[in-house]
């Protein structure tokens, strides 16, 4: 029997599970009934039946580098029909932040990012940062601030070469980060998959996964959180549309400032803020407007399914609030920038908190589904595994 | 007594509507009273049954109405003979309506019911005498207790029978037990407390405990037994419980499992008594050292037919149980490989609340072996796990302690495969028995009886050395009346259905001495005053009653004369068939009785009428019958049924009383026999085909095809396919054309 694989039980990495959302883990009794639901996975050696003995019984390098973990959509299908109440939707999802911290450049990082004990640690490092920010430039007075021009502008609170300095700097770090964690991910997966490796460049299939992605495919099989599909969609949109107008900004500045692009047509080259007429805050307002319907939906779906579906972990509910933070604060930072309201100094520097956390703890946090997902999804392409 | 019978046909429930009621009286066999009614069972319709008893003296009714099945509360007549010619079931609903083959049914089964009241007596109660209402209880342990307790409590004398030097049984080995409550939650461990019960039974002013002690001599009947004990006390007993439990399977013989290859591969047993030992720390054999990772391969030994064939239904608990005394320590894992997880019943949710536990690791698998890991741990080897995600994938899991859940023997096996052995070798004449006697070792005899058909429970095909007699719809029978098998002699359980089991038995227990006293059969007949009555003046000493019958009820004198004891006696009938002189008759159910109601069918001389005989049993072919009846089957109009206690009571001079009278055909309907057989006799089915097989020199004799007589097994809720099945064997008949008697 020396062929035979060994099996060793790490009750560590259970308890790990269950203190990470998956509570509901050892109610498992291996019916199978989640695998037979389940309308996202593979058929052949379906999940998320496997993955729930392998989670009972601690098998972590089989899990956190399994593509199947992150094929999962979270359609909380299986949660709904488990006859135990073992809700596998919700362990596969304590397992994926498992999964997030061990591939993790930085694992302190991803402590910070998925511990509860650590929720102020989170914020205080943005919030010291851009405060530190500030007082150096000497913009903590916010009625000095406010009397620099004749209408409320956020530049002169926090200049823009500051933000690009800070953001660029922190893009920086997690794409880095995203960049090793990919690695890792695709290593992994690729020491699991035993026999069943990819041929060719997996280059080549990055286009198809994103083009499934982009058309939230893979949603529209679930059963249980069918709305979910719109609001990931209008959210994943806005975002989209939240990146292009951060860009466009950047090109209407330096645009103007270093090439001497004049403004024309409706196009507003120059300096902040710009003319409600103007394309780009066009877009804006557009994306804003998603994001706030995606987000109702979101949450409406969480808690109208939470029933069926399971209240989801702190994992879920930092994400949702960094999210949105981050919404919340840029609408709200806009409206008072208009109303001319003092305060929204405070709350603009706040939006740069929000933002700047979903941006460096994006690799770290559930953000991280972003690349995580989209790797499964193109090493499933590359090895066949997606096939029906 | 002068019987006067009074034969009442009813025309309600469809009745008057398939037949022409006027015209039946006209054409049955005259009586001195015949009258009709619109509804028999009505209070009026009573009433004038009861009017004629008074007035007319009618002490004999034939009830042409309904099946004998219902309305028995209606037309029981006390002191009266009431004989029930079913034309509802078998006639009106069952026929078509006002067709001549209809009426022609009816009139056979009306003279039919008049020849049976004709020839039958009204049974009267055979009371022995001296009747003792004393429980035996045979075994300690808990179900033996409880049983003590349950028959003490109901007020009756008790007698518990320990071997040991004290009370508890199996659960003193224990550490620790599964709580009795209905809810589990955390410890889910608790002490077993056994020695409250030993307490009670103690302090019982009802019970007598004799502990080192067994039981020498088990002589007599219900009512009437006379036991003798090892100490050499005698005692007069009423009724019996055998609960004396079980012991492991030998696990020597799990060398495939590895027990044997290290000392740290154990039974479930034996990590009980390492856990009482050492106060709950679950240690190493070989070096003391606390086991930490400890694996319990379940059905070890079990549902497998190399071993035991059954599962023992009590290890899954116990291993979740013993994997919780592995948790006292929270770093150490418990590690179960299951077949299946069978936890009945309420064990289920202990089983959902062990399994919470996330120490607590589970997986199917098929554990294929056992291996050496070096420093006394060892490799678990498997295959079929959950685990694997290619088909096949062998796995190992190392472990430094393996736990063994070995099954429950019962300890009625060991003097079962003893006398089954001993059986076989006098087969082989005297020399071969004496062989056997001098190598084989004799077990421990539990009840040590005094019967012809020896000294205890006798084994059963497929019972596996329980002491069952028929385990789907009696508890706690065995194949000998007035003893009840309680706990694991009956069949494989836990504690707290062995406390229930023992209650059970206990109250089955009262019930057959109550039965006694009344004169009436203990089970299942529960009703019946008769009794065989065996004419022994004309008795040949052949023997065959006494060994066929299924329940040991007849002994032998010294000239092989058959001494009946009616209290072990459940009525069915099969030394009735078994006599070749036809001697052993009831007062309303005999060789004579059956013969002449065959003889009463009218068989026309029309050579396409067909007629067939068919003799049903009444436990499972009769409410078949009665349950297609009630779903308006149509059955062939050319088939009369006989109802039968028991197939084993079939005689064959009845084959030569109906086909020499012109019958083309006779079909058996009885119960299922072999494996999973489902006869409330054991045999009679089986017993009626072996009978059978010897009917083609009867047939032979009358010139006859042998194929125009069958048996054909059928379950109680097959009656949907009952129909079909009588008309193909008619259809049969019919091929060897119409029996050449028909008209002479």
């Amino acid at each position: 029997m020396s062929d035979a694989t060994v099996i060793k039980p790490d009750l560590q990495f259970v308890s790990e599970i269950i203190k990470g959302g998956g509570e509901s883990l050892k109610k498992c009794y291996q019916c199978a009934t989640c695998s037979v639901v389940c309308n996202v996975t593979p058929e052949g050696n379906p999940f998320p039946r496997k993955e729930m003995v392998l989670a009972q019984w601690g098998q972590k390098d089989k899990l956190i580098t399994s593509p199947d973990v992150w094929l999962c959509h979270q359609c909380s299908d299986c949660t709904a029909y488990c006859p135990r109440g073992a809700k596998p939707g919700e362990v596969l999802n304590a397992i994926r932040k498992q999964s997030i911290k061990e591939v993790a450049m930085i694992p302190l990082f991803a402590k910070i990012a998925t511990d509860p004990k650590l929720i102020w640690l989170l914020f205080a490092i943005p919030m010291a940062l851009f405060y530190i920010v500030l007082t150096v430039l000497g913009n903590t007075n916010i009625d000095v601030v406010r009397a620099k021009s004749s209408h409320m502008a956020y530049h002169n609170f926090m200049p823009v070469p500051a933000i690009d300095v800070i953001f660029i700097l922190t893009a920086a770090f997690a794409a880095t980060s995203a960049f090793v964690g990919i690695k890792r991910l695709w290593a992994g997966m690729q020491a699991n998959a035993g026999t069943a490796q990819g041929s060719g460049s997996p280059f080549g299939h990055i286009l198809p996964a994103v083009t499934t992605i982009l058309a939230h495919k893979k949603f529209a099989d679930c059963n249980v959180s069918r709305l979910r599909q719109w609001g990931h969609l209008l959210l994943f949109y806005a975002f989209a549309g939240l990146a292009i107008v951060t860009t466009w900004a950047i090109v209407y500045l330096y645009g103007h400032e270093f090439l001497g692009i004049k403004a024309f047509g409706p196009f507003n080259f120059g300096e902040a803020p710009y003319p409600m007429t103007d394309p780009m805050k066009m877009l804006a307002l557009a994306s804003s407007v998603a994001f706030a319907i995606g987000f109702t939906i979101i949450l409406l779906n969480r808690l109208g399914n939470a029933g069926k579906a399971g209240m989801g972990s702190y994992f879920d509910w930092i994400f949702l609030l960094i999210v949105i933070g981050v919404g919340a604060t840029g609408m709200l930072s806009w409206g008072l920038r208009l109303a001319d309201v003092t305060m929204g100094y405070w709350v603009y520097y706040f939006h740069l908190v929000f933002v700047w956390s979903l941006f460096a703890y994006a690799p770290y946090s559930k953000f991280a589904h972003l690349f995580y997902r989209t790797t499964a999804m193109v090493f499933a392409k590359y090895t066949g595994r997606d096939k029906k | 007594m002068e019987k006067k019978i009074g034969l009442y046909i009813c025309k309600g429930c469809g009745i008057a509507d398939a037949v022409d009621v006027d015209k039946l009286v006209k054409n049955v066999k005259k009586m001195p009273v015949c009258k009709t009614h619109d509804v028999l069972c009505s209070a009026e319709g009573l009433q004038m049954i009861k009017g004629d008893m008074t007035s007319e003296g009618v002490n004999t009714m034939v009830i042409a109405a309904c099946s004998p099945r219902v309305k028995f509360a209606e037309f029981d007549f006390p002191g009266s003979l009431v004989e029930r010619a079913n034309i509802r079931e078998f006639v009106a609903w069952t026929l078509e309506a006002k067709s001549a083959q209809a009426q022609s049914a009816a009139e056979d089964y009306i003279n039919m019911g008049i020849v049976k009241a004709q020839k039958a007596d009204v049974p009267q109660p055979n009371v022995l005498a001296d009747l003792n209402s004393t429980i035996l209880v045979i075994g300690g342990g808990i179900a033996g207790m409880n049983a003590a307790l349950a028959g003490a409590n109901a007020g009756q004398k008790v007698v518990l029978v320990e071997k040991d030097a004290q009370l508890g049984g199996f659960v003193n080995k224990l550490y620790k037990k599964i709580p009795t409550a209905s809810v589990f939650q955390e410890p889910l461990i608790v002490d077993t407390e056994i020695e409250k019960t030993v307490k009670d039974v103690e302090g019982n002013g009802n019970i007598k405990v004799y502990k080192s002690t067994t039981v020498a001599k088990t002589d007599g009947q219900p009512g009437l037994y006379d036991v003798t004990l090892s100490n050499g006390e005698q005692l007069k007993i009423g009724a019996i419980v055998m609960a004396t439990g079980w012991k492991p399977y030998d696990a020597t013989k799990l060398g495939h499992l590895g027990y044997g290859l290290s000392k740290n591969v154990v039974t479930n047993i034996e990590l009980e008594e390492i856990a009482k030992k050492n106060n709950g720390k679950i240690v190493r054999p070989s070096d003391g050292k606390e086991a930490t990772k400890v694996a319990f391969v379940q059905c070890a030994g079990q549902r497998d037919p190399n071993h035991l064939p059954y599962c023992s239904g009590m290890c899954c608990a116990s291993s979740l149980k013993q994997a919780k005394y592995v948790r006292a320590n929270k770093d150490a894992v418990a590690m179960v490989f299951y077949k299946d997880i069978r936890t009945p019943g309420r064990t289920e949710l202990y089983y959902k609340e062990a399994q919470n536990d996330p120490g607590v690791m589970l997986s199917k698998a098929d554990v294929t072996g056992v291996s050496d890991a070096g420093n006394g741990n060892l490799y678990v080897e498997m295959e079929n796990t959950l685990f694997g995600t290619k088909t096949g994938e062998k796995v190992k899991v190392e472990a430094d302690l393996v736990v063994l859940a070995t099954g429950m023997v019962p300890t009625t096996r060991g003097p079962q495969e003893y006398l089954d052995g001993l059986t076989k070798a006098a087969g082989g004449g005297d020399d071969s028995k004496k062989a056997y006697l001098e190598q084989t070792p004799k077990p421990d005899y539990i009840l040590n009886l005094g019967y012809r058909q020896g000294p205890e429970i006798p084994s059963l095909e497929g019972a596996a050395g329980f002491a069952d007699s028929n385990f789907i719809c009696f508890q706690y029978e065995t194949r000998r009346t007035g003893i009840y098998a309680a706990g694991s002699v009956h069949q494989p359980m836990n504690m707290a259905e062995a406390i229930e089991d023992g209650q059970g038995a206990a109250f089955k227990a009262i019930q057959a001495m109550d039965h006694v006293a009344r004169g009436v059969a203990v089970h299942p007949r529960a009703w019946d005053m008769t009794y065989p009555d065996p004419l022994l003046i004309k008795c040949t000493a052949c023997k065959r009653c006494t060994e066929e019958c299924p329940f040991g009820a007849i002994d032998e004198d010294e000239k092989g004369i058959p001494k009946y004891n009616i209290n072990r006696c459940r009525r069915c009938g099969t030394c009735m068939g078994a006599c070749p002189e036809r001697i052993v008759s009831f007062k309303d159910y005999s060789v004579d009785i059956v013969g002449s109601m065959l003889k009463a069918i009218d068989v026309p001389d029309d050579e396409d009428e067909t007629r067939v005989v068919c003799l049903v049993c009444e436990n499972d072919s009769y409410p078949a019958l009665d349950t297609a009846a009630i779903n308006r089957k149509q059955l062939h109009p050319g088939v009369r049924f006989v109802s039968m206690r028991c197939l084993g009571g079939m005689n064959l001079v009845w084959v030569a009383d109906a086909l020499s009278k012109g019958i083309d055909g006779m079909l058996l309907l009885g119960c299922k026999y072999g494996e999973n057989y489902q006869c409330h006799f054991v045999k009679g089915s089986e017993l009626a085909n072996t009978r059978f097989s010897k009917v083609s020199e009867t047939l032979n004799r009358l010139q006859l095809e042998s194929e125009r007589v069958g048996l054909m097994q059928i379950a109680i809720n097959e009656y949907d396919k009952l129909p079909e099945m009588i008309n193909d064997f008619v259809e049969k008949v019919k091929e060897f054309g119409p029996n050449p008697f028909k008209s002479m």
